[in-house]
């Protein structure tokens, strides 16, 4: 659906340095929304409309509350586009698409595994509600620059989850030093041995995504990735934002990350030819 | 104040009114639905469709330019056997004019084409992509040359039942010559324009931001030189003209219509506001009302006089 979103919220999300931003808007998008699925959201000098930026900027989900007509979108200012956005005051009204795209899956048992670094953390939140809802055991592993950042992007309300999170730092300020897919491996080895029922899902920089396919593939733990690409349409028209996949008899095949994503089974990406 | 005539005929059909989508832009009429009914359009330009099937070229195919689009899209297409067997059948029973847009490498592939696709189709019409700028050895070299034109237009238009829309691309130093060419090859009608072929370099990673390095230019930045195309075709040659490249708001429609463009279609506007059809065609229709225009065929061409 096309909605006027009214501003709700506008702030900054932790240290400025880290520019990031929340913003709540007020609509019916909540109403049909899942874990995983994003919106397109115009991005102008909002008193005056104008064609630069000309496209519209796809933002995911970070919050879904259908009781109260709200979503929130947590986003970094990235560029000229964000920036613009991140102009909007509480009252403005947004042109927003959405929900678009299919979200993540939940399994109907078992745990699922999060799995991510930076701001691929910000779609896994809702996600990481609905499995608790469902009864899921939720377990977090989250990668970032420092603890600053993770501070920033909303580490006190995963805390307040009280799920395990395994954190780690590329400066070692916060968590384990080094890369979230270690720790990731030593639990996977573990479960190995213990055998309980996993999923996981990750979200975050295509590297990161491929080394967490290429665990999960070596375990034998189903792995939904989340991708990115530039997008015109959003709907599946203009197949500006396709992704590569293999289909069941190994042929190469292009899916749109906008209509048929950006959520995809890990295993069937081929991961040099996308972006 | 009685209502505004929106009846357009092109090329022997009757459209509900004159507004198109742009081929590429609307894939194959499936996916705006929740946004647009199709029901409020005059008709829709389907994807261009190759002889064989095409991956097209690889990411990122787009990128943003001050007011524009640049794509490098390649001509994904399922190719023709696919969309005659899965596409096709959806496409007839869609409730709007549907215009095939057929692209090809050589003269064989557009006879292919052709020969392929007749009234029983279902289609209205066939627009022949003579003019893609995204495809190495591809439609371009069909669409600057004025012989080459004229031949592609003459063998379709052999082969085909359907009325025949000759695409012409901007990317040329004599538009006129090149609307005259494949009016002598058959043409029923001209697409004016596809897009201006551009590029743009990432000043930090120092490369071309498209993979295939040039795309294809459209949007609002492209619509002064579409205007001019639109009104140099029509002041030389007498076929209806279907006017596009940048149209956005209703302003930008009329203008096109004034121009002289007997319809218009709508590409990246689409993108913008996926509504932008439906606002474009209140605002023609109140433009028309409040002047006194019975019909907005009364607007085509109007600034010539
Ligand atoms: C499905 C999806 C979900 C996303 N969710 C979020 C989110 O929740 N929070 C968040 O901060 N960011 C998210 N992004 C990335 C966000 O869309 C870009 O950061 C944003 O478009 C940048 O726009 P800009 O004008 O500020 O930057 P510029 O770099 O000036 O943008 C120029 C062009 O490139 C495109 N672009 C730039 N970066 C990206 C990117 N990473 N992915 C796709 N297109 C890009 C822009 O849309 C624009 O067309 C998401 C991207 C996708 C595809
Ligand atoms: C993403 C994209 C894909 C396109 N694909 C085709 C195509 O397959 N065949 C064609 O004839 N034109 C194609 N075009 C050109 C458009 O049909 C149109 O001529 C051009 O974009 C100018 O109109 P606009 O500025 O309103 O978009 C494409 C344009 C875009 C933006
Ligand atoms: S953005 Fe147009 S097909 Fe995905």
């Amino acid at each position: 659906m096309l909605i006027e979103g009214q501003v709700v919220i506008h702030e900054r999300l932790g240290d400025e340095d880290q520019r990031l931003r929340k913003l709540v808007l007020k609509g019916p998008i909540a109403q049909t929304a899942k874990a995983g699925q994003f919106v397109a959201i115009q991005v102008q000098d909002f008193s005056i409309s104008s064609f630069d930026p000309l496209l519209r900027r796809p933002i995911s989900l970070a919050g879904i509350s259908s009781e109260r007509d709200e979503i929130t979108l947590l986003y970094r200012i990235q560029g000229r586009g964000t920036e613009i956005l991140a102009r909007a005051k509480c009252g403005d009204k947004l042109s927003v698409m959405g929900p678009l795209g299919k979200g993540f899956s939940l399994p109907d048992e078992g745990e699922l595994w999060l799995v991510t670094g930076g701001i691929g953390i910000f779609p896994l939140y809702p996600l990481a509600q609905s499995a608790l809802a469902q009864g899921l055991t939720v377990r977090l592993f989250w990668g970032g620059e420092n603890q600053s950042f993770l501070e920033s992007a909303g580490l006190s309300s995963w805390q307040g989850l009280g799920i395990p999170i395994h954190l780690s730092t590329l400066d070692g300020s916060l968590g384990q030093k080094g890369l979230v897919t270690v720790q990731l491996k030593e639990l996977l080895e573990k479960h190995a041995i213990s055998g309980g029922k996993i999923r996981v899902a990750t979200c975050g920089p295509k590297k990161m995504m491929q080394a967490v396919t290429d665990l999960c593939l070596d375990y034998k733990v189903p792995v939904e990735v989340s991708l990115e690409e530039r997008m015109g349409c959003a709907v599946g028209a203009c197949l500006g934002c396709v992704v590569t996949l293999t289909d069941e008899a190994g042929t190469l095949i292009h899916k749109k990350v906008c209509q048929d994503g950006p959520v995809f089974q890990g295993e069937e990406v081929v991961w040099d030819e996308s972006c | 104040m009685s209502p505004v005539d929106f009846t357009t005929q092109l090329a022997g059909i009757t459209l509900r009114n004159p507004l198109l989508t742009c081929s590429g832009t609307y894939g194959f009429g499936e996916e705006y639905t929740a946004y647009c009914p199709l029901e409020s359009l005059g008709g829709i330009t389907l994807k261009g469709i190759t002889p064989l099937p095409r991956l097209g070229n690889p990411v990122p195919r787009l990128a943003e330019t001050p007011a524009g689009l640049l794509n490098a899209v390649g001509l994904e297409n399922p190719g023709l056997d696919e969309f005659v067997k899965s596409y096709l059948p959806k496409v007839r029973m869609l409730p709007t004019a549907a215009i095939a847009n057929i692209s090809g490498f050589s003269l064989e592939d557009y006879v292919q084409l052709a020969r392929a696709l007749q009234k029983d189709s279902g289609l209205a019409a066939l627009e022949v992509n003579i003019s893609c700028p995204n495809v190495k050895h591809g439609g371009m070299h069909f669409g600057t040359d004025p012989q080459s034109a004229q031949e592609v237009i003459a063998a379709v238009k052999a082969e085909t039942d359907l009325p025949v829309i000759a695409k012409l691309s901007p990317n040329v130093t004599d538009i006129v010559g090149m609307a005259r060419a494949v009016q002598l090859g058959g043409a029923d009608a001209l697409s004016l324009i596809n897009t201006l072929l551009g590029m743009q370099i990432d000043i930090h990673r120092q490369r071309p931001v498209l993979a295939n390095t040039f795309g294809g230019l459209s949007g609002p930045a492209i619509k002064p030189v579409a205007v001019r195309m639109v009104w140099q075709v029509f002041q030389a040659v007498d076929l209806p003209i279907i006017g596009m490249g940048g149209i956005t708001t209703w302003q930008d429609a009329v203008e096109f219509l004034l121009a002289g463009a007997t319809v218009v279609s709508i590409g990246t506007g689409n993108f913008v506001n996926p509504q932008a059809p439906l606002e474009i065609l209140k605002g023609i229709n109140d433009y028309c009302a409040q002047r006194g225009f019975a019909s907005v065929r009364d607007l085509v061409g109007l600034a010539h006089n």
